[in-house]
């Protein structure tokens, strides 16, 4: 009963949010930008699932997954479409920014989406297969010129090159400030479980590291490397400077360490005692109680350590575009600096999508660390 | 929430905030070593707004939007853990889950296209973000609440109110408290960053300084935040202590 209850309002709930708009400059509703034969399959589609929605089961969970899925990848379709009919009626240069309508439809849909697949108990294909639905949907989209007119893909389209030089940046200092925080983390967090004296110290120094700000991390930064690259000149040759890369991966590198010391102390320190005692009972040493049995017991509890990780470097990185480190936070302050939206969201968006796929795909790894046995 | 517990230091607070408070009133004063620091530069001090002003405001941001999410947050909270709103508890947690993984940049970049450039979208920004830890750790701690505890209240016969304020609020205190530390935390980070949308911030003379090269300005803003950030978070500590 409840199971049902959840269902209608939520899907009741969005449905009232359906009459959805579009807005190039002044708003435009989805019901006047299109003509029917295109709006009408979305309420349709809508439609359906809140019908769908008062009688649960599994079939019905399946064919919602189906219709949302199908309705996400088919609102950017719309959104070109009109911005396609406005270029023809003679405004060539005309582009059709996406408005708060089609934002919130298409978030809802995607709420939809991972419901129906939390009531399915889907797996990690069907999961996996639904957003691929979408994200071809989009591609194929682009691809035939359907997107043409839409702002973002337009600002897109100008700065090809850089998008993917900005990402190749932003992922090399995500990957350059894990890899070592990751192997610090876990020496570190060794050398706590070993002295009570070093884990107090440590955590003390890493909550304050932690609770500094990431602009004034970054800016503090600045001041001492480039009076340290300009004293050693080997410093400087091996590239150390007071802006850009340096700064940010030092300042990345210690944000990261808390969680992931903390998670990597709690996971080691949590084995249960006759665990151990039994692997000491089976003769085990010491170095192969701690690879064979404490190492493999903390390993969802470290990986979790590691998402928590990844996924605030990856929003911290957007900050180092500040201090001209690069990645996608340069479209979002140029952007921001021309009050061009657009360049904004082509920074925002790839950058929480980046952060949702790191977030997923650490949690399928720490699905399958705790399956195994 | 785990966190270090640093009870040895209960001055914390009392000297940071200090420390804040003279920084503030002295830098305007402190031209020599600035300009030691930045000898190149035409100005080695931010002037373009006094630093309290800056202070004051960045505070009065974060405040307005971490009153309003611990608000909004702690009720709703609440509200999807009672029998009537159990509905909504999945759909809360998803939201919650889900939105702790947008990085805090994007959506302050996200809150101008909706309210214009200025405090506002920096307040709207703030005001979401910082919902989500606190709603997120009302739950947790309302839900940690034991079943047997709560059956052993009702059959005192208190009544479901009763159970909620004398029982559940108080024995989730101090988790609720931790989500609104981390939320307090992350705004007054995300805040400073709010300058680049245009809100009057401690963040100024960061990016001031950050675009015209002036290490100085950069510093200067740099130390003020930091010291906000540590004060806040060590008077919440001593908060969550006392609570203890």
């Amino acid at each position: 009963m409840s199971v049902l209850a959840i269902a209608a309002l939520l899907f009741l709930d969005f449905a009232s949010f359906q009459p959805n708009r579009i807005l190039p400059g002044e708003g435009v509703a989805l019901l006047d930008a299109l003509s029917l034969r295109w709006t009408l399959p979305v309420f349709a589609g809508a439609l359906a699932i809140a019908l769908l929605s008062w009688r649960p089961d599994r079939h019905a969970y399946l064919a919602i997954l189906l219709t949302a899925t199908t309705l996400v990848a088919f609102l950017p379709v719309l959104a070109g479409v009109f911005g396609l009919e406005r270029a023809i009626e003679g405004l060539q240069h005309g582009r059709a920014a996406l408005g708060s309508g089609f934002w919130l439809a298409g978030f809802f849909m995607a709420l939809i989406m991972i419901e129906a697949c939390h009531k399915l108990q889907a797996g990690i294909w069907l999961k996996l297969a639904s957003v691929t639905v979408v994200v071809a949907g989009i591609a194929i989209a682009y691809s035939y010129g359907v997107l043409e007119k839409l702002s973002l893909a337009q600002e897109f389209h100008v700065r090809q090159r850089q998008f993917v030089t900005e990402m190749g940046a932003h992922f090399n200092l995500v990957f350059w400030s894990m890899l070592p925080s990751a192997v610090m983390g876990m020496a570190l967090a060794i050398w706590a479980t070993r002295s009570e004296k070093a884990r107090r110290g440590l955590f003390g120094v890493l909550s304050v590291v932690q609770t500094i700000p990431s602009l004034a991390l970054f800016g503090l930064l600045i001041a001492p490397l480039s009076y340290l690259a300009n004293e050693f000149g080997w410093l400087r040759a091996i590239g150390v400077q007071g802006i850009g890369f340096t700064p940010a991966l030092i300042a990345l590198i210690g944000y990261s360490l808390l969680p992931m010391t903390r998670n990597a102390y709690v996971a080691l320190t949590g084995t249960p005692e006759p665990v151990l005692e039994a692997a000491r009972g089976m003769g085990m040493n010491e170095s192969q109680v701690f690879l064979q049995v404490r190492l493999p017991l903390a390993a969802p509890v470290i990986l979790e350590g590691l998402r928590i990780m990844t996924v605030q470097t990856i929003g911290l990185t957007a900050v180092a575009a500040l201090i001209g480190a690069g990645g996608m936070g340069t479209f979002i302050f140029q952007g921001l600096g021309q009050a061009a939206m657009d360049l904004v969201l082509l920074g925002a968006i790839p950058t929480i999508l980046f952060a949702l796929a790191a977030d997923a795909l650490f949690a399928f790894l720490t699905a399958t660390t705790r399956g195994a046995p | 929430m785990w966190r270090a517990s640093i009870r040895r230091a209960p001055w914390r607070a009392l000297t940071s905030a200090l420390l804040l408070i003279l920084c503030a009133s002295l830098f305007p004063h402190m031209e020599t070593l600035f300009r030691w620091l930045q000898p190149d530069a035409s100005q080695v001090v931010y002037d373009r707004d006094s630093f309290w002003r800056l202070l004051l405001s960045h505070a009065g941001l974060v405040l307005l939007s971490g009153f309003i999410a611990t608000v909004v947050g702690v009720v709703s909270g609440i509200l999807v853990t009672r029998e009537s709103g159990r509905d909504f508890l999945p759909l809360v947690n998803n939201i919650a889950s889900i939105g702790q993984t947008f990085p805090p940049v994007a959506v302050l970049a996200l809150a101008v296209p909706m309210t214009g450039f200025g405090g506002a979208p920096t307040v709207v920004a703030l005001t979401l973000y910082g919902l989500l830890p606190v709603v997120r750790n009302t739950i947790a701690g309302l839900e940690g609440v034991s079943g047997a505890v709560l059956e052993a209240a009702r059959g005192m016969g208190m009544s479901p109110s009763q159970v909620l304020w004398k029982v559940e609020l108080p024995l989730a205190f101090k988790v609720i408290m931790a989500g609104v530390r981390t939320s307090v935390t992350i705004n007054i980070a995300t805040a400073a960053i709010g300058s680049t949308i245009g809100a009057k911030t401690l963040g100024d003379p960061i990016v001031a300084g950050l675009i015209n090269g002036n290490t100085a300005y950069v510093l200067q803003g740099a130390i003020l935040v930091a010291l906000l950030a540590v004060a806040a978070d060590a008077i919440f500590e001593r908060i969550e202590s006392a609570s203890a």
